[in-house]
This record gives structure tokens, sequence and C-alpha cells, in this order.
């Protein structure tokens, strides 16, 4: 099956150049200005909540029906692969500026940091049903144990990235990023079964095959008692984000090539990279197989040796090595969820305003089309989404796109998206499903983005 | 210039107006209606006795006997709070020509009887099997018995022969039992 989505997608952020946060999606996008510097804390402010089968709309309608027909609606039409999603990104400080030879200084270096908290729960399907229905009614169904499937963190990720014109068409990038993990929580490796079926000597045989682990980084010192002080566990925040936490190394590339005048295409790999989890670490596995008929034998007279009472006993003592929880403090890698994009776009009408002095060669067109592909490697399957959109200077202070997006959230996924310059301030604002904002409870993604810049030495 | 910085302001004004959305129609308060009410079946016992077992040096051995202590389920606070209705399903199969009662009694903790269960499985014909299905109910009283519950003993009497026949130590007929749980939960969050 193939899924689609938009978590994590900044569909209206790639390729808009005005934005100088666009060149952290893709580490070759041509920034057209001398410098820029972000309001510390306020140049990016991400953030996006999606679920891809429900909305709160399908289980709280205030319509009059009974609320738990309506979640037994939503649990059975969920499927495993349905997901819930948040993905927020706050940039702390970045910069960039243009340098090398000549007057045109082709190379762009920017940099900056930034905190990011990414959670992707998938639907525990057959947990649900369980819970729901119970196993009487499903004799014979087999329970997925691995149906749990959910990773969270959060991360600071210090970052220097460079933009080198190669030759008149190309242009490539890249981006070396250090990660320092604050919290990290995984569980995304269960595997197993819990079947109950017909036995042959019992109506029912109870058959458990659990291999569930959950790896958490982070947490554990936050927790434990002996730390119970508010103002220390800040403290302990505030040097992971400094570089005090779980560390990690990732690269984005990136290359645009300009085929033509008008025709340019442009690809980026962000978040190539792995954290090494080795601090702070305290994670649980419960492991074993056991089939379970019902206690036998029973009378002793008649049968050799146990009495039912031992065999009880020994049923008792096989369950709680069953469900024992083992808690591990075995070192662990994370991988970043490595995200692809993709652009083919063609510019368009020639600007009229006679007091362009511009040097880059795109300066000249006012609208672009385009079509963009954006992918990203999540803990079941890659997530994709298709986007179409249009961008038009607006005149010399605004600029804006809007795009359609299809995704499996919807296909309905309008956005917009707009730059300003007053001066040397640049404001921007990006949303997507604008369609959902008459309701936001029907909405089963919402996504915002706007920041604020200083932005020096615009080309046009 | 500054006319145009006038219509970058009205536009962001006019996005961030468009963006003050609304959440209509729904009434978070429903979750507070939430309810599970999971089924779940569990085995309990089962044996299978040869009719020969039921004699030692000749002489035919009545009543036997097993019981199950340290049964934690019952008490779990879980239980207590959210289990509604349960059903004990029993069925003997019984082709030995001789009529059996089978009995289970509940105890507490300090061995007070809190339930029993009781029933025949009827003798069989020339060895064919013979089942009998038992359904004993757990609701209201017997239910809230049954949530003391942490012992059974289980008893298998051998009724006289209506015949005068015994059973010796080569009779090849034999007596099984198959037995499991229905739990119906009610669990309000």
């Amino acid at each position: 099956m193939l899924c689609v989505v938009n978590a994590q997608n900044k569909q209206l952020l790639f390729g808009f150049n005005d934005i100088p946060q666009s060149v952290l999606i893709n580490p070759s996008t041509t920034l057209d200005n001398k410098w820029y510097v972000g309001f510390p804390l306020l140049s990016h402010i991400h953030s996006n909540a999606g679920s891809s089968g429900v909305s709160a709309y399908d289980l709280f309608a205030d319509d009059g029906r009974d609320f738990n027909s309506k979640l037994r609606d939503v649990i059975f039409s969920l499927e495993e692969n349905d997901f819930f999603t948040l993905n927020q990104q706050l940039d702390i400080f970045s910069g960039g500026f243009s340098y090398g030879k000549g007057i045109e200084k082709d190379n762009y270096l920017s940099f900056g940091m930034y905190l990011e908290t990414d959670i992707i729960a998938y639907h525990p399907k057959d947990y649900t049903i369980l819970a729901y229905e119970g196993n009487a009614n499903n004799i014979g169904r087999i329970f997925d144990i691995g149906d749990l499937n959910a990773t969270g963190e959060v991360v600071s990720v210090l970052h220097l990235g460079t933009t080198k014109k190669v030759n008149d068409k190309l242009t490539i990038g890249a981006r070396g990023k250090i990660y320092s993990s604050v919290f990290n929580v995984n569980s995304t490796k269960n595997r197993g079964s819990f079947i109950t079926q017909e036995g042959d000597n019992n109506f029912l045989e109870h058959i458990f095959d659990l291999d569930l682990s959950v790896q958490t980084s982070g947490i554990r010192s936050l927790t434990e008692d002996a730390n119970s002080d508010v103002s220390d566990d800040i403290k302990a925040i505030r040097k992971r984000l400094l570089l005090g936490g779980n560390l990690g190394l990732g690269l984005d590339l990136g290359l645009t090539y300009q085929a033509t005048d008008q025709l340019q295409f442009e690809a980026s790999l962000q978040d190539f990279g792995f954290i090494r989890h080795t601090k702070d670490i305290e994670s649980y596995s419960v492991k074993g197989k056991y089939t379970y008929e019902g206690i036998n034998p029973i009378f002793p007279e008649v049968d050799d040796g146990q009495t039912a009472e031992e065999y009880w006993n020994e049923v008792a003592d096989n369950f709680e090595d069953l469900f024992e929880v083992d808690s591990i403090t075995a070192k662990y890698t994370t991988w970043r969820p490595l995200k692809l994009n993709a652009a083919l776009r063609y510019a368009f009408g020639k600007k009229v305003s006679k007091d362009c002095n511009c040097l880059t060669k795109d300066s000249g067109y006012i609208n672009a089309i385009g079509a963009q592909l954006y992918a990203v490697n999540r803990p079941k399957q890659p997530q994709l989404a298709l986007t179409a959109y249009y961008y038009r200077r607006v005149f010399k202070g605004l600029r804006m796109k809007v795009t359609y997006t299809l995704d499996s959230f919807s296909y309905t996924n309008i956005g917009l998206g707009m730059s300003t310059d007053i001066g040397p301030v640049n404001f921007y604002l990006l949303a997507d499903n604008l369609l959902d904002y008459q309701n936001l409870a029907k909405a089963q993604s919402v996504s915002l983005q706007f920041g604020l810049n200083l932005v020096f030495g615009r080309a046009h | 210039m500054l006319k145009i910085n006038g219509k970058a302001i009205l536009c962001t004004i006019i996005l961030l107006i468009s963006l003050l959305s609304c959440v209509k129609d729904v009434d978070f308060d429903q979750a507070n209606d939430f309810s599970l009410t999971p089924a779940l079946e569990a085995s309990i016992v089962y044996t299978e006795v040869e009719a020969s077992q039921f004699s030692l040096n000749g002489v035919e051995i009545e009543i036997i006997r097993d019981s199950i202590a340290n049964i934690e389920i019952f008490e779990e606070q879980f239980v207590k709070d959210n289990l509604i209705r349960a059903e004990f399903i029993f069925e003997a199969t019984n082709t030995i020509p001789r009529t059996f009662n089978l009995q289970v009694d509940f105890l507490n903790n300090t061995d007070e009887l809190q339930h029993t269960v009781s029933f025949d499985a009827l003798a069989s014909s020339a060895g064919n099997e013979v089942v009998t299905e038992y359904i004993e109910i757990f609701e209201d009283d017997s239910l809230e018995n049954l949530k003391l519950v942490t012992k059974m003993i289980i008893t298998l009497t051998l009724y006289p022969s209506s015949d005068g026949s015994m059973l010796n130590e080569n009779s090849s007929e034999k007596i099984s039992l198959k037995s499991k749980g229905i739990f119906y939960f009610d669990i309000d969050v």
C-alpha cells in the first residue's frame, strides 16, 4: 500500500528562496541576499500535527450519536499503518552570508541551531481490538504484537552549510549537522503474536509469542526520585540543548540544475544521520513464548506426579516469566528520518518594472509553476507527498506561493505562503490545509510556519 | 514605496485573520462516556481419566479430589472494579458405563465456601461418548462471591453401580473434562 503524507513536509518553504530558511531544506538553494540574520527564537517556528485516518470531528462531533459507537467505527476503520504525528521546529538562532572571489560572490554560508520535536505513533490496531472486544469473539485471530510502533524525540541541531555555484547551470550544497538528543523514546521493533484458538485437549489454547521492547534515553535521570528538583532538571535539559545530550552526526546534500533560463530542477536529501544513545539510558523488554491450555492434570490419586496445585503454581510462574519486564541499559543507535525533496519548476512572465537592477538570471520572471515530490523514511514505511504550486512576486515587498498537495491526510490540501519585506525585515507565514481552517476539528492535519529575519543586500 | 509596504502589511493582516480559525460542532465532553466492554475467554482445567484408575486392588475409588490455591486473579482491583459477569463452561465426555458427579467448590482465603458448581456426567452405554455440557453463570451476588475466591476444590464422585458391575484395572473406558471461563468487563475510564 502506498501511503502518502505530509508530516514534516514543508512544501511551501521548499524552493521559496526569498525566505532564508529555505536553504535548510535544500543546501543548494540560492539565497539572493548578501547576508541575513534570524531574530533569535523567532526566525523559524514550524508546527505540524496530523492523523492519517481520523479527525477530531469523527470522534467528537456533537451529532447525538453514541460516543462509543463512534469510537468503535474509528477503531475498526483505521488500519495498522495509520498514524498520528507531531513535528515542531524552532530556530534558536540562524544566519548566513555570501562569500567568494570577485563581485558575484557565488558561494553562500549558512549556519544556526534549531530544536526539533518529532513524534510518530502508528495506530496499535490489534491492541485496540483486543481492548475493545477481547479475545472471546476473536477465536483464531492472530493479534499482531508489532502493531505497537511509536517513536518520539526532542533533539537540538547545530548546523553549518555551504552553497557553491559550480558553473552557470549547476549549484551544489551540503550541510553538516551535530545532533544533541534531549529525549528519545523508541519502540519500533516489536514482534510476535497472541492467539486464542481451539485446543487439542481443552476448549481453547492460548499461544503467547512476545518480543517487545522500548528504549529511552534522557528520561531516567529526570524521573529518578533522587532528582526531584525541577531547577536541576531544567539545568540538565539546557546542557543537553548545547551539545550535552546523546550526540549524533548528520548531513544534508543538495543540487540545483538550471537547465535553461526558465527551467530548473532541484533535489535534496535531509538528515542523513544518526544519534548514538550512550548516556542516561533506560530500556525495557518483554520476551518469551508460552502456550497455555489449562490446568492439567487434576486428581493426583489417579495420575502420576503433580497435583493441580503444583501445576497451577507452575503455570503462574510461567506467566510471571513471560510477562517479566527486563530492564536493560544497553547503548543504542537511532537514525534520523531521512527526507527527500525534489522539484521541477518553470519560470515565466517578464517583470515589467524598470527599476530592476538584477544580477541573477531568473530575476526577470515574476511567476513560476512547479511540481514537488517529498518522501520521508518512517518506522513502518516511507511516506510520500506530491505538490503542484504557483509562485508569484506580487510586488517588491511581497512574494506568494500557493500549493496543492496530495497526501494521506487529504486530497484537498491547499496551502498558502507569503514572504514580506519591509526594509530589511523579512516576515513570512506559511500554512497548509487552509480549507480545513473553517473548522479545525475536521482537519486531519494542520501545519503552520512563520518567522522573522533581517535580510540585507537583496538582489531584487 | 510607502504605499507598497502598506499593502504588504494589509495582506499580512488579512491572511492572519483568515487563519483565525475555529473549532465547531464538537463536544469533547463525550470522552467521559468512554467505555470498553471486552469479553475474555480463558482455559481453566482439563483432564482425562481412564476407568481403570478408579480401581485399586479390586476396590473402587469413589471420590477423587484436587484443589487449586493461590488464585489471585479475582482479587485484582481491576477485576473487582470492572468484571460484570462471568460464565464457566464445563464439558464432560464419558465412555464409562457409570455416572459421575463433578463438583467445584469456590473458597475464599479463610476457606469459607463462596459458591458451588455441581453436575452429573451421565453414564455411557456400549462405550459411546456421552457429552454433558454445563454452564454456570456468575452475576450480581454470585459474581460478588466469585470476586472473593482464592481457592477451588474439584471433586469427582463415582456413583454406585446400578447393576452391581465394578470398574476394574482392565477397564479401558474413560471420562474427560474440558472447561473455560468467559469474563465480561465494562471498563469506564
